[in-house]
């Protein structure tokens, strides 16, 4: 139950990351093992950046964030994953694993890729900890950006994803949750 | 509820006009400030200077000019700049409400990335963000579309604050506008919030990051006695691998509320 590649959706784009090192999930609690993902020295050698495709625009970057939030997979993510994850071969069994923040996004992924299973952080507390990892260091380990261009692409990407949730609310008065 | 807080009255006090009479004292915490004059009050300094986001009042103060070495050169009358602060309202904001109380640490500082759940109109979500300064952010949450439209309103002219109208039960939603933050400081009241903030602590929190949490007894459970209602929002939040570290009631700015402050731990 080891893990392969991991995805990443980040406001800046899609980011596909080979698992080099993967521990088991036995001592996943312990200090040590905890460190290794907090310390970018060491989660580097954990894991390696296969490929980053950034977002052309705003517009397609909500698209995008939309279609992450509902577990949608959109196009974009789709011919990110097509040409980043390795073809299923038909004699060998093994799938390639793939571990994905949402189990939602993970049931699109397995239905348009019979080669690859997913491990969400909810199944495996490995991958959890891993795409924390990600999550934590994403501005060192994605090529090609620069300090503070995450933040700024989440500022616009915050406005314009919060605008489009107020502007389509129909009924103008709150929904209650019960 | 706007009626509820207005400002205390009384005349003159602390207006505009009396800027020499007020003393700026830097609190315990970094980024909050006493405004010592009349009366003592809470203030945070303004990001936005002439700009009042709820109708608060507003200190501005004449401080001498940071360079004072190199402006001995140019001997004339010695540089002051204004530095506007903003008042903070106990009565409307648990989070000064824990300040007053005495809260140890409420880790957020100039800064720091806070994770704000229940943000509503975001007015003390502006202090928030008056605290953590430029070099911080504010990730706002909240659901309600009513409030989040003036909470956007309110982000517009603060650029360190993020709006997300989302729900935070479902912190997946939101992951791609939210990066590891420093502290999480919810005001959700609803009746499962340890897990709500357990969720979102799992997905965005640094290991060693603070938990901050306001507990309505009444919205958790309103036949018990608010002292077991905290008790067991604090297990709650143990077995969400948050190490809890102070407690305090909110009176007496509010009834039966408490403040918990905590530590995440992902090693056991």
């Amino acid at each position: 139950m080891s893990v392969d590649y991991l995805l990443h959706e980040s406001s800046v784009g899609y980011a596909v990351f080979a698992v080099k090192l993967s521990s088991d999930s036995v001592g996943s609690r312990t200090k040590e093992v905890q460190e290794s993902h907090t310390d970018l020295a060491r989660f580097g050698k954990l894991v390696t950046l296969q490929a980053f495709s950034p977002f052309q625009g705003a517009a397609q970057a909500l698209q995008n964030a939309n279609d992450v939030s509902e577990g949608i997979m959109s196009d974009y993510l789709q011919t990110v994953l097509e040409s980043n994850l390795p073809k299923a071969g038909k004699k060998e069994k093994k799938k390639t694993t793939l571990g994905v923040t949402d189990k939602n996004l993970a049931g699109s992924i397995k239905a348009a890729f019979p080669g690859v299973e997913c491990e969400t952080g909810e199944t495996s507390e490995l991958v959890a900890d891993l795409l924390r990892g990600l999550r934590l260091h994403a501005e060192k380990l994605l090529k090609g950006l620069q300090m503070g261009d995450i933040p700024r692409a989440q500022l616009g990407l915050g406005h314009a994803y919060s605008r489009a949730k107020v502007k389509f609310s129909v009924q103008k008065n709150d929904n209650h949750i019960i | 509820p706007r009626g509820r807080g207005a400002p205390r009255g009384g005349r003159g006090g602390v207006g505009a006009k009396g800027g020499q009479r007020v003393i700026i004292e830097p609190h315990r915490h970094a980024g909050v400030f006493v405004a010592r004059g009349k009366e003592d009050l809470l203030v945070t300094k303004n990001m936005t200077p002439g700009e009042a986001v709820y109708g608060e009042k507003r200190i501005s103060i004449d401080t001498p000019s940071a360079v004072s070495g190199e402006a001995n050169g140019d001997s004339g009358a010695p540089a002051t700049t204004k530095t506007e602060y903003r008042v903070w309202n106990p009565f409307r904001s648990k989070l000064a409400a824990g300040i007053l109380g005495g809260l140890e640490d409420i880790h957020m500082k100039p800064g720091s990335k806070v994770l704000y759940l229940g943000a509503a109109s975001g007015t003390s979500v502006s202090h928030v963000s008056d605290i953590v300064g430029p070099t911080g952010t504010v990730y706002a949450v909240e659901f309600s579309h009513r409030s989040g439209r003036d909470l956007i309103n309110m982000a517009t002219h603060r650029t360190n604050v993020i709006p997300i109208v989302e729900d935070a039960r479902h912190p997946l939603k939101y992951r791609m506008l939210v990066p590891m933050v420093d502290c999480i400081f919810a005001d959700v009241a609803q009746p499962d919030q340890a897990r709500i903030v357990g969720l979102n602590a799992h997905q965005f929190l640094k290991v060693g990051g603070g938990v901050v949490v306001s507990i309505k007894a009444n919205c958790i459970d309103s036949t018990a006695a608010p002292e077991a209602v905290f008790a067991r929002e604090v297990a709650k939040m143990r077995e969400e691998r948050i190490k809890p570290k102070e407690q305090l009631t909110l009176e007496p700015f509010e009834r039966d509320h408490a403040i918990v402050a905590g530590i995440y731990q992902r090693s056991t």
